[in-house]
């Protein structure tokens, strides 16, 4: 059975006397020199016996004195080590675990402290600082495709104590737990999840697993936050996701150039359709304000002929064919008495009114013509007037 | 008197080394067994001051804390005969000391060897039972669960060691089926990169038909409207002129004849080759108008 099982302290084989001894400085002051004046008896009975056999008594005094003091400086020298390799200091971001004869006695809070080595065993780490454990690596997919995703854990020590006395090699328990948890979520879900919107939710739910794993292997460690970096295809395969990227822009510009086209040609259509109608308006009122005014024309016109007939048609007729007459070439020509082989050079006719009316400076050769033309009228109808009865006359304008 | 402390010391000093060699201390870390002449005397030692009898009994101190093995890479099979490359760990911890000691003399790297010989004929069993899909994803936790307690029982019975965890770290296919996959990949993405170019293609022919067939609707329905609008215009001219001219037929013909001549002949290149006795020309023979 243990001396020291837990509340059986009093049992302890130092006891309270041991106690007595380390607690005041006179105590401890009495025993040392109980313990020097042994040595000095031991040591100078030594010396006395072993080299000058005769004057012991003087000699005797006289280098106790002398080890004496040297002793007691050596013990000194010896406490002041113990007292400051015993006394050490917990920084904020530390804690300590104690250990008292090897049972787990306290965990130590930042400060100054003393331990007593080898009664005690004292193991100090760095609790608050967070740490951090990078990973890289490609993994499969569910569905058998293969990803290269990078992760970083950071974690602290939650729970000092655990640390320290349950798992063997801590940190690695935690580096082989990520990779695990990792794959393990990533093996859960499908390539596109992994590479796209899924990095999120992934790293609270490696976070999680690791953390479970974690507290089932008691490594004491407190996983605070898991990244997942990046999540890429590996790069053998680079070159073809890239290609499905140029693929989605060139499906999005097909896209967009058709829209661009459809955004010209049916607002074009539209507006060619509004001026369609609107000709087509235009045509309708035209018509029907011209049918309008020329029908009110017509019934004012009426109502001025019923008071006049005659009077009226016949001014009308003659203002007409003068109007006709006045403005075009004319010809007469009495076809009851003459005879029909008249040679009328009609094309020759238009000539010169043509040409007249394009340039007028060169009608020099139409005129020639005209005249021609005339000679050759004049010349017929003299041939007439001699011949027969009745003349024809000829004018041009 | 100095005899008398010489011996005095020495016989605190032997007291002294009798007490060191006779007392042990065990950590929370560690637990112990007590042997004596090679026999088994106490049996699993918790953490505290202990004693023994110096020279006699043996104490063999083991780690108590949880192990970590790692379990070297193992190809295994799954069900459609997939290779597959496994890494995975085993977390164990001493549980029974007196049995552990006997089953490895305290020896952790044996302990070891006998866990990862065990497990990996275990895992060998269950991978062949499964498709690389099923392990890979869904029944991963399962897996490891049932291997966990499997190992656990067994090892806790031969061992003395209980199994915390059996967890696989890596899956991976071997390199040469890896390419494979990086090619089915490729073409996977291959086949993706055609589609979305070819139903660029096809939504951009959509667009496209649908503006020319929306142009051509547009412009055939502003041609029906316009030609009804213009026989509109037509029908109510014809209605405005009817109403007007029906008062006086003839005489509408006369104006309007004389009109047509006057829009007809308006041009000097027109010629005119007229009888001399027409009614214009009354006048121009004689006088009379006779």
């Amino acid at each position: 059975m243990a001396w020291n099982e837990p509340g059986g302290n009093n049992q302890d084989p130092w006891g309270g006397g041991n106690k007595g001894k380390n607690q005041g400085p006179p105590d401890l002051d009495d025993a040392l020199r109980k313990l020097q004046d042994k040595l000095n008896s031991l040591f100078g009975g030594g010396k006395s016996g072993g080299k000058s056999g005769g004057n012991s008594g003087g000699g005797n005094s006289a280098s106790s004195g002398s080890s004496s003091g040297m002793f007691v400086g050596v013990l000194i020298l010896a406490a002041v080590a113990y007292i400051w390799n015993a006394v050490y200091t917990v920084d904020e971001k530390e804690r300590a675990v104690i250990l008292r004869f090897g049972q787990f006695h306290q965990t130590v809070e930042p400060g100054l402290h003393i331990y007593f080595p080898p009664f005690e065993t004292k193991y100090q780490e760095k609790v608050t600082e967070l740490r951090t454990y990078n990973l890289r690596q490609q993994m499969l997919t569910e569905d058998e495709n293969i990803v290269e995703v990078s992760m970083s854990v950071q974690y602290n020590i939650g729970d000092v104590k655990s640390y320290v006395l349950n798992v063997a090699k801590p940190l690695i328990s935690l580096e082989e737990a990520s990779q695990s948890a990792l794959r393990h979520v990533v093996g859960s879900s499908e390539m596109y999840q992994v590479l796209t919107e899924g990095r999120e939710t992934m790293g609270v739910e490696v976070r999680k697993r690791l953390q479970d794993y974690q507290d089932a292997y008691g490594t004491g460690l407190k996983v605070n936050k898991v990244n997942i970096e990046s999540a890429q295809p590996p790069k053998e395969v680079q070159a073809a996701f890239d290609d499905v990227i140029r693929a989605r822009e060139d499906e999005q510009r097909a896209k967009n150039r058709a829209d661009a086209y459809a955004n010209k040609v049916v607002p074009e259509a539209r507006g060619q359709a509004q001026r369609e109608l609107e000709e087509a308006n235009a045509y309708r009122d035209e018509l029907v304000a011209r049918a309008e005014g020329e029908a009110d024309r017509f019934l004012k016109l009426l109502s001025e002929y019923r008071r006049e007939p005659n009077v009226t048609r016949e001014r009308l007729y003659l203002e007409t064919m003068e109007s006709v007459l006045g403005t075009t070439s004319k010809v007469l020509v009495d076809v009851e008495g003459g005879n029909n082989m008249m040679y009328l050079p009609l094309d020759r006719l238009n000539q010169p009114r043509q040409a007249g009316q394009s340039t007028d400076g060169s009608s020099g050769l139409s005129q020639q013509d005209l005249s021609n033309i005339a000679n050759q009228v004049t010349e017929e109808l003299n041939r007439r007037v001699s011949s027969a009865r009745s003349s024809t006359g000829r004018t041009t304008r | 008197m100095s005899q008398k402390g010489f011996s005095a010391l020495l016989i605190g000093l032997v007291a002294l080394i009798v007490a060191w060699s006779s007392l042990f201390v065990i950590s929370e870390r560690e637990r112990a067994v007590q042997l004596r002449f090679g026999q088994l005397v106490k049996d699993d030692i918790q953490p505290g001051l202990h004693i023994k009898i110096p020279f006699v009994d043996n104490v063999r101190v083991f780690d108590a804390r949880l192990q970590n093995l790692e379990v070297p890479s193992e190809r295994f099979l799954t069900l459609e005969q997939k290779a597959v490359i496994v890494d995975s760990y085993i977390k164990w911890r001493i549980d029974d000391v007196s049995r552990f000691y006997r089953a490895t003399a305290g020896d952790l790297f044996r302990a070891n060897t006998l866990l990862s010989q065990r497990a990996e004929s275990r895992m060998r069993n269950k991978f062949g039972a499964l498709t690389l899909n099923e392990v890979v994803s869904g029944q991963r936790d399962r897996l490891m669960n049932e291997i966990t307690n499997e190992l656990n029982s067994v090892a806790r019975d031969e061992l003395g060691v209980t199994v915390i965890d059996v967890r696989v770290k890596k899956i991976d296919l071997p390199p040469q089926v890896s390419d494979s996959v990086y090619e089915r990949m490729s073409s996977e993405r291959d086949k993706e990169a055609q589609e979305y170019r070819s139903k660029g293609l096809e939504m951009a022919e959509g667009i496209r038909a649908n503006a020319d067939r929306e142009q051509r609707v547009i412009m055939a329905n502003a041609y029906r409207d316009a030609e009804m609008i213009r026989g509109d215009g037509d029908a109510k001219a014809a209605e405005i002129y009817a109403k007007a001219f029906r008062q006086d037929p003839e005489f509408y013909a006369f104006t309007r004849s004389l009109e047509a001549y006057r829009k007809s002949f308006n041009s000097t290149g027109d010629i005119m080759l007229l009888e001399p006795d027409s009614d214009f020309f009354n006048y121009l023979n004689n006088k009379s108008g006779k």
